[in-house]
């Protein structure tokens, strides 16, 4: 009882008295963990609001798209299947509007109400003659609304509504199970595969877009099954595949069969909105924790000496190993839980801003997606990072033996002499801060470590950004060429805005914490130069120079860390370009050099007499 | 016990020898009653026949003067010399010379060992000293006896100081023979 | 230098070496050394001459590299830390010369530290701080920082913080090496009311003051005792030799 209320007391003690430290070592902490909790979030995110989809629009449990209407009885009339609507006609069109271009999966329909797949109509009206109704992604993409007069096949049509469905996946995923979502050539000429959005129409409108060139080759029947799980089995059952050597996967202009797209597919399809997202948040947040325990690491290995000798005094007065070692660490491990809580909440409250299932599905995302799992998983990760920086130390600082740790002079500095022969020449600033260095190789070392994870932070997200470019630049042309804002990159890019935002902030934070961190340490050294007559911009651009002499092989490792690590978390990525990665090193260098800068000066208004008082031997 | 010090007790007002006396043992504490209680008598008697001081018989005095009776009282020159001793800057010396003279001179003659005389003088006067602070503890803290024990303390402290070095150069005289 | 009857601290053949081969240094070589119950033990040296070593291997701060060291009839040269940590908690109370108060803790929380650690209640421990804060004469200091306490009420509070197990002997290096005479004679009357309540007290110093006031002095050179002097048990000196 004694001994934690001992714990406690210690604890708030150091807490208030470095409270600065403190302060960064949970923002350090809780910017991984709100990541991975946003991560985390998008956990099935789609799943409800897919379900409050399927119901609203009657959602079927199985498309079958045929090439003739006279297939469809046989699959109306097969055994598990309870009601159905169609066959529609479905003919391929280019839509055109306000310069943009796709391509487009126009059904027709009749204006009275379907049984099974009838599209919530969330804007506007059904169809009519004349009238179009867009699917809801599809018309953001587009930018059409209601009202708008589109061109369908160079023949104008009155966008009607704006409907979702259950039925397709949203653009631009309709095509993504390509073997059973586009059955014929929907790919129009010139356009990519992915830019093909769904619209329905009057049958005779739909009828109306067909010509020679474009026959009318596609009907599709919706089916709803007595027992929805059956459904893949249903569709594997009647799935014949086509024959060997047809062309391109999916496109089969001689494929006369039916082909089949199931609920549990197009639910999918529709969460691949989010997928990606993930796949971009996931490795953030493990970027974050390594950056959060090197900014630990640099918090904790600065005291190491006053905690060595507080650890022998404990020790001294009769506490065992493990009571130290406890209390080494309870301060750590108590400021990365509630780091972790606070990023739990703030990852929980942001969560919504990125997780929204996209304009295709109606209704919110079900409550906090959040499991227990999910919140142990990411206290975990807080507490890994408290540990993977404090435990070391804790374990060295058991282990020594009482006497050296009550005893424990600050290390001498070192001497050089190499070095110090061969600054002999320089002007003065250098002088002073290659000596800087030289004094205390230890400290320049884990400021050269911190700053090599925060250019390899910086290496990851310019990857990242060089990746969605490329993949834009290869796949997406056409859809740049088409003109329309692909969702799925647009999630991407707000996911890696994120990512951006936060490896900066974290990686502005750590070089800081780093620079001032070296100015404190060398304030000694810098008071006895202008004691002997250094002046002010000689002994601060003199810091600078230590300052940036460390970090520049931090810098330039960080550069091979980064892509390490991008490699290992993202396969098939792309490589950031040279001018790139030259400009992150040079960028750092630059803000490190400014960030030093401030104490120094700040530091050079106090009397020099006071601070070599103060300053203990 | 110095003369000067009578005649400045003095100083103040004419006193009886008792008075004196009491005075004296206020401001040593234990030291002060160590003191021959005779000895300040003699003083008085010097002090009164080189001129310094003259006696005041107490006016109710019959028969035979007692000493105890007497009345002391400083003349003019006792002024003086009070004055004058009040503005000396001398500081006695303590006999440094002479031991160091004994240690070199045992050496020389082969008569004894020098540091075993070290010790022995080393213990001599940690035993002083252990009794100058016990004096010390004993009385209340920040009176003059404190005060001057604190001095006598200090002071043997010092000596104490220079016999370990000379302890040690001693040792490495032997050594380097 | 053996002592007589039961001895509370007992060394025999006492060793520290530190480095190898030709540059080994021997800190501490073949020392005997006993310490009655309730006796004052003072041990002096010039600097550099081991004496400091000796006290930190006494109170189990280090280990020795050869010889024997006895508590109270129990071996403790062979002590796992844990069981060390346990002596140094109950058995033995350590003074520094540079205080080693944690800077962040009044004086009270300092001296209760010692007993929190032994398992005691807060109250108890609470209780037990002040009685000893009184004793010491830093009753109305109790919630000072060090900070806020001159050099010698800061070693009082650690004299304090060593008693507060009530541990059968102390042990103090150069306890008034860092304090001007007003507060090393402070810390000296002190040690002279724990000595007459009956406290062993081994000190090491290199101030004649203090060790004026041991029952048994002890001079160290070169890591070997070379002498020993009786300091109580003779006569008292004629005051009137001091002027």
């Amino acid at each position: 009882m004694g001994k934690v209320l001992l714990v406690y007391r210690l604890a708030l003690r150091d807490l208030r008295q470095h409270a600065a430290q403190a302060i960064l070592l949970v923002i350090a902490i809780a910017a991984a963990t709100a990541t991975l909790t946003m991560a985390l979030s998008m956990n099935g995110v789609t799943n409800q609001p897919f379900a409050a989809t399927k119901a609203a629009a009657k959602g079927p449990d199985v498309v079958a798209y045929l090439t003739s209407t006279s297939q469809a009885s046989s699959l109306v009339h097969a055994s598990g299947v309870a009601s159905s609507s169609g066959p529609y006609p479905v003919a391929s069109a280019t839509i055109q509007f306000d310069g943009r271009t796709a391509g487009v999966f126009a059904e027709g329909r009749s204006q009275a109400p379907a049984a099974v797949d009838q599209p919530d109509v969330t804007a506007g009206s059904w169809v009519r003659p004349g009238g179009v109704v867009i699917e809801r992604t599809f018309a953001d993409a587009l930018g059409a609304g209601v009202g708008d007069v589109v061109t369908l096949n160079g023949q104008r049509f009155t966008v009607a509504g704006i409907a979702v469905t259950a039925a397709q996946p949203p653009y631009p995923n309709l095509c993504y199970f390509t073997a059973s979502s586009c059955p014929l050539s929907f790919v129009v000429e010139g356009h990519n595969w992915r830019n093909v959005g769904v619209i329905w129409m009057t049958e005779a409108g739909a009828r109306g877009l067909t010509s020679k060139a474009n026959p009318l080759t596609t009907y599709a029947l919706n089916l709803k099954l007595t027992n929805p799980a059956d459904a893949d089995a249903f569709a594997d059952q009647r799935f014949v595949p086509p024959p060997r050597g047809g062309g391109a996967p999916g496109f089969q202009p001689t494929y006369t069969g039916p082909m089949f797209s199931t609920w549990d597919g197009i639910a999918a399809a529709d969460a691949l909105l989010v997928q990606d997202a993930q796949s971009v948040l996931e490795p953030g947040a493990l970027l974050l924790a390594l950056l959060a325990i090197a900014s630990v690491t640099v918090l904790v290995g600065r005291r190491l000496s006053e905690y060595a000798r507080r650890v022998g005094l404990l020790k001294a007065v009769g506490a065992t190993p493990g009571v130290v070692a406890a209390m080494f660490l309870a301060e750590n491990l108590v400021l990365a839980l509630f780091a972790a809580v606070i990023g739990l909440v703030a990852g929980s409250l942001a969560a919504p801003l990125l997780t929204s299932p996209g304009a295709a599905l109606v209704g919110a995302p079900g409550g906090s997606s959040l499991t227990a799992a999910n919140a142990i998983e990411v206290v975990a990760l807080a507490l890994v990072v408290a540990l993977a920086a404090t435990l070391v130390p804790a374990i060295r600082a058991a282990r020594t033996s009482t006497v050296s740790a009550i005893n424990d002079v600050a290390r001498p500095p070192g001497r050089r002499g190499s070095l110090i022969r061969l600054s002999a020449g320089l002007p003065l600033s250098v002088l002073f801060g290659v000596r800087l260095v030289a004094r205390r190789p230890r400290r320049a070392l884990l400021s050269a470590a911190n700053i090599a994870v925060t250019v390899a932070g910086l290496v990851v997200v310019l990857s990242f950004h060089a990746t969605v470019n490329t993949r834009l630049a290869t796949t997406g042309s056409s859809l740049t060429a088409g003109g329309l804002s692909d969702p799925v990159v647009a999630r991407d890019e707000q996911m890696l805005t994120v990512m951006t935002i936060m490896v900066v902030l974290l990686a502005a934070l750590n070089a800081i914490f780093t620079t001032w961190a070296t100015v404190i340490d060398a304030r000694r050294a810098a008071a006895l130069m202008r004691a002997l007559g250094a002046r002010v911009p000689q002994v601060s651009s003199g810091l600078v120079v230590a300052q940036v002499l460390s970090a520049l092989p931090g810098a330039i490792v960080g550069i091979p860390i980064g892509i390490g690590l991008f490699d290992v978390v993202v396969n098939k990525g792309s490589l950031p370009p040279v001018p790139w990665l030259a400009g992150a090193v040079l960028g750092a260098l630059l803000v490190i050099a400014a960030l030093t800068m401030v104490p120094a000066r700040l530091g050079a208004r106090h009397p020099v007499a006071e601070i070599l008082q103060s300053e203990t031997a | 016990m110095q003369q000067e010090v009578v005649l400045a007790m003095l100083a103040k007002e004419p006193s009886q020898g008792y008075q004196l006396r009491a005075r004296m043992n206020d401001a040593l504490g234990p030291l002060g009653e160590a003191l021959n209680a005779g000895q300040i008598y003699v003083t008085l008697g010097r002090l009164e026949k080189a001129g310094l001081v003259t006696v005041d018989e107490a006016p109710d005095a019959a028969g035979p003067a007692d000493r105890e009776r007497k009345v002391y009282v400083l003349t003019a020159e006792g002024q003086q010399r009070v004055a004058e001793w009040l503005a000396d800057v001398a500081w006695p010396k303590p006999d440094l010379a002479e031991f160091h003279l004994k240690l070199i001179a045992a050496a020389a003659a082969r008569l004894a060992d020098p540091i075993s005389i070290v010790d022995a003088q080393r213990r001599e006067l940690l035993r002083r000293l252990r009794d100058a602070q016990r004096a010390e503890l004993d009385v209340p803290e920040g009176s003059d006896a404190a005060l001057l024990l604190e001095g006598i303390v200090l002071r043997l402290q010092a000596d104490l100081r220079w016999l370990e070095a000379c302890e040690a150069n001693w040792t490495t005289r032997r050594r380097k023979r | 230098m053996s002592g007589s009857g039961t001895a509370l601290l007992r060394a025999r053949q006492l060793r520290k070496d530190y480095g190898k081969g030709e540059g080994l240094v021997r800190a501490v070589d073949e020392v005997d050394l006993d310490v009655a119950p309730g006796e004052t033990l003072a041990v002096m040296g010039p600097s550099g001459c081991g004496k400091s070593t000796l006290l930190h291997l006494l109170g189990g701060l280090d280990r020795p590299s050869g010889g024997e060291l006895w508590l109270n009839d129990k071996r403790t040269d062979r002590l796992s830390e844990r069981a060390l940590a346990g002596l140094r908690r109950r058995e033995i109370g350590f003074v520094f010369q540079a205080f080693h108060l944690m800077d962040e803790l009044t004086a009270r929380e300092n001296v209760e530290l010692p007993a929190l650690l032994a398992g005691r209640t807060p109250r108890q421990a609470r209780r037990r701080a002040l009685t000893l804060l009184d004793r010491v004469g830093l009753a109305d200091r109790a919630n000072h920082l060090p900070s806020a306490l001159s050099g010698g009420q800061r070693q009082r509070t650690a004299i304090a913080r060593a008693l507060v197990n009530e541990p059968l002997v102390v042990l103090a290096d150069e306890p008034t090496g860092n304090l001007d005479s007003g507060a090393t004679l402070d810390v000296l009357r002190l040690f002279d009311q724990l000595h007459a309540s009956g406290l062993t007290l081994v000190v090491v110093t290199h101030d004649e003051r203090v060790a004026a006031t041991a029952d048994r002095l002890v001079s160290m050179r070169d890591g070997a005792l070379v002498d020993e002097t009786r300091l109580t048990g003779g006569s008292r000196g004629n005051l009137s030799d001091l002027l």
